[in-house]
């Protein structure tokens, strides 16, 4: 009875894996199949033909590579933006006392009620008052201030869980404040940041609405504006072409995660010990 | 959706006045537009590119830049373009949803610009849907129709005669869906999950049109010629049991896969499925587009065409209507319709794609199905849109599931439109 406990657990995990994994393996193979497939009744998972000119369509028809390197760039530099403000930000808020902290927490809970949709035109005003409308410069601006509230709301929280005893023990041992920050508190801060810079990638990189509203230029645009031009009008959708897009625009957020990973459990690990 | 766009309403009375900006330069040199384009098949890109750069090439005065678009949060962008002074001078979008911005000034009067043969030449009922207050507020430029697609081999071995002709019966159409129901086959597939639009589109043909009055007055006519369509798919799901079931909670789209697959003999599409059909269906697949639907009064189906329009505060409103009339030109109609398997609006440019296509893929009926086409009081009420999602759909997918009977679906419709409009 013993012996089947292992196989049984690996089963599970094998059966969760694919559950989870689905979806993906579904998006692939419709991103293989022609369109008189994606329409007809046979529904399998392998296509009867390989068609890999959706792959060619895709990236040919709406500049999908250079809407990717347009989201890559907005992704990572307000992914940067954000931590780097968010960091010292952070600490300050989770360390201070009194009214300020309170203030400043209300200020972050209070930003994230208001629908986008209500930020939108005073945001484009301003953009356009500064010329960085129709820029991937205003664009990663905008992300950086969208995003900002909740980095800090998510980091404050890692912040708080150092104890600050650790902090105190260092200080009797001599350390001054930088070399506190430097040696005790941002290595056991490092998955908390790791966990926040995933977050900001990703919310950057899937963002819709503002690129839509802010890019007027086609060379501007981002992957998901570019991918969202395979669905047209009428219900029409591309979907062979949109399904190689999505394969495509998955890439560059898996390999971010690969990369990250391991300081993720790194630092939680390095976390747990000294904790 | 509504409540986002009466947020952002709300939002623009605080904000609309600081968004007077000049924008304009005032250099010398050639004239600059730009043209927000919403085509999205690569052969309508292709096309629009290519009358843009004739256009450029013979106008060198006027330059036109693409701006490339898509369908999906188009509204909210243009909103927050008009109300930021910073809207394209060329709008493509459909009339349904230009005219509210026209209702709100947003949009230039394009009538001094319109010839008067130009005028004679759009259907009367299409020129009518982009006309607010008398004035033309945009150039229809595709227009589509529902239509019946048959598998020519089903029908020929039910024994039925395929309908030829200018048009054919809705009887005819439940007729041949009947005879054709047999060996776990049914007459027809329709996609409607989603069957606000498609009922509202033909219900003209029995007398319907949903919308009367003008302006906040407009009110919701519920009454026979509007429930008779609700009632006869009803009666061919229930009664008949000629339409496949699962396909009345499908997209139109997705009710093609029985339809390739030979299990439903007919489907009503919109007429543009007619290119994805010639492309998707397997090999060998005979099928025809059988005549336009006719009920008793008439062939008749409301349509919101898509439509070009000037952004009223462009500094180059006669340069854009230039434009506009350039891309409408009857050359230039017959082959961006041809590009996106849409109907032409004017008659010189049906009849040109029709000498060109010729009957191939159905062109021939789609094209005739064309000069039906009639006024869309839909397009003129301000809350059609929140009365579609919120109260229609809903109502009618309860009817077509049997969850509420005739009676019910019709205070349903009238009910929900009254408590939106208070």
């Amino acid at each position: 009875m013993r012996a089947l406990v292992r196989p049984a657990q690996y089963l599970a995990l094998a059966l969760y894996i694919l559950f989870l994994g689905f979806p993906l393996l579904w998006l692939i193979s419709a991103s293989v199949k022609s369109s008189g497939e994606l329409n007809s009744l046979t529904v399998s998972l392998l296509p009867e033909q390989w068609h890999w000119q959706n792959y060619s369509e895709a990236l040919d028809r709406q500049g999908l590579v250079r809407s990717a390197g347009n989201s890559l760039g907005v992704a990572l530099a307000s992914t940067a933006l954000v931590i780097l403000i968010a960091l010292p930000a952070s600490y300050v808020l989770a360390r201070l006392k009194g009214k300020v902290r309170l203030a400043g927490i209300g200020w972050i809970l209070v930003s994230q009620v208001f629908p986008v949709v209500l930020i939108i035109l005073p945001l484009f005003l301003i953009l356009r008052t500064l010329g960085l409308t129709d820029s991937l410069v205003g664009l990663t601006l905008v992300h950086t201030t969208y995003m900002l509230p909740f980095a800090l709301w998510m980091l404050q929280g890692y912040v708080a869980a150092i104890p600050v005893e650790l902090e105190e023990a260092g200080a009797m041992d001599g350390a001054t404040r930088l070399r506190v920050l430097r040696t005790i508190v941002f290595p056991l801060l490092a998955p908390g940041v790791v966990a926040t810079a995933m977050f900001s990638f990703v919310s950057s990189w899937n963002e819709f609405f503002f690129a839509l509203v802010l890019l007027q230029s086609p060379e501007n645009y981002t992957l998901p504006i570019t991918l969202n031009m395979f669905i047209g009008g009428e219900g029409k959708v591309s979907l062979g072409p949109l399904a190689a897009g999505a394969v495509l625009a998955a890439i560059p957020s898996i390999v971010f995660f690969t990369l990250l990973r391991r300081r993720l459990t790194g630092g939680l690990m390095a976390g747990a010990v000294k904790g | 959706m509504k409540i986002r766009h009466a947020a952002l309403a709300a939002c623009l009375l605080g904000v609309v006045l600081t968004a007077c900006g000049s924008g304009e330069s005032g250099d010398s040199g050639p004239v600059k537009l730009t043209f927000q384009s919403l085509s999205d098949q690569p052969g309508a890109i292709e096309q629009t590119k290519k009358t843009v750069d004739e256009w450029n090439r013979t106008h060198p005065d006027t330059q036109v830049e693409i701006v490339q678009a898509g369908w999906d949060g188009v509204y909210d962008k243009l909103i927050t373009q008009f109300n930021a002074g910073s809207a394209p001078d060329v709008i493509h979008y459909e009339a349904a949803g230009i005219v509210p911005f026209a209702k709100d000034g947003y949009v230039a009067d394009l009538t001094p610009y319109l010839p008067e043969a130009k005028r004679a030449d759009v259907t009367k009922g299409v020129l009518d849907s982009v006309t607010v207050d008398g004035q033309v507020i945009a150039y229809p430029t595709e227009v589509q129709s529902y239509v019946v697609f048959a598998n020519k081999a089903l029908l020929q071995q039910a024994g039925v005669t395929i309908p030829t002709g200018p048009t054919m019966t809705w009887d005819q159409l439940r007729e041949i869906a009947k005879a054709t129901t047999k060996d776990g086959k049914f007459g027809l597939g329709w996609g409607l999950s989603s069957p606000t639009a498609s009922f509202v589109a033909m219900a003209p043909a029995f007398g319907g049109k949903y919308f009367e009055g003008t302006g906040d007055a407009m009110s919701v006519s519920i009454g026979e010629g509007e429930m008779a369509l609700p009632q006869l798919v009803n009666a061919m799901a229930y009664e008949d049991k000629s339409i496949l079931p699962v396909t009345l909670t499908q997209s139109g789209t997705k009710a093609l896969a029985p339809f390739y697959g030979g299990q439903v003999a007919m489907t009503i599409q919109g007429s543009y499925q007619a290119a994805n059909i010639a492309k998707d269906a397997p090999q060998g697949f005979d099928w025809a587009v059988l005549p336009p639907l006719a009920g008793p009064a008439g062939p008749a189906q409301a349509s919101s065409a898509q439509t070009l329009s000037v952004n009223k505060d462009s500094a180059h409103v006669e340069q854009a209507a230039a434009f506009i009339d350039f891309f409408t030109s009857t050359e230039n109609l017959a082959a961006i319709n041809e590009a996106d398997g849409l109907i032409p609006p004017t008659n010189s440019a049906r009849e040109a794609l029709a000498a060109k296509v010729g009957t191939k893929n159905g062109w021939d009926v789609i094209l005739s199905s064309g000069q039906h086409l009639t006024s869309a009081p839909y397009v003129f009420a301000d809350k059609y849109a929140q009365w579609k999602d919120t109260v229609a759909t809903p109502a009618y997918q309860q009817f077509l599931a049997q969850k509420i009977d005739a009676a019910g679906l019709a205070s349903q419709l009238r009910d929900g439109w009254q408590n939106i409009s208070r």
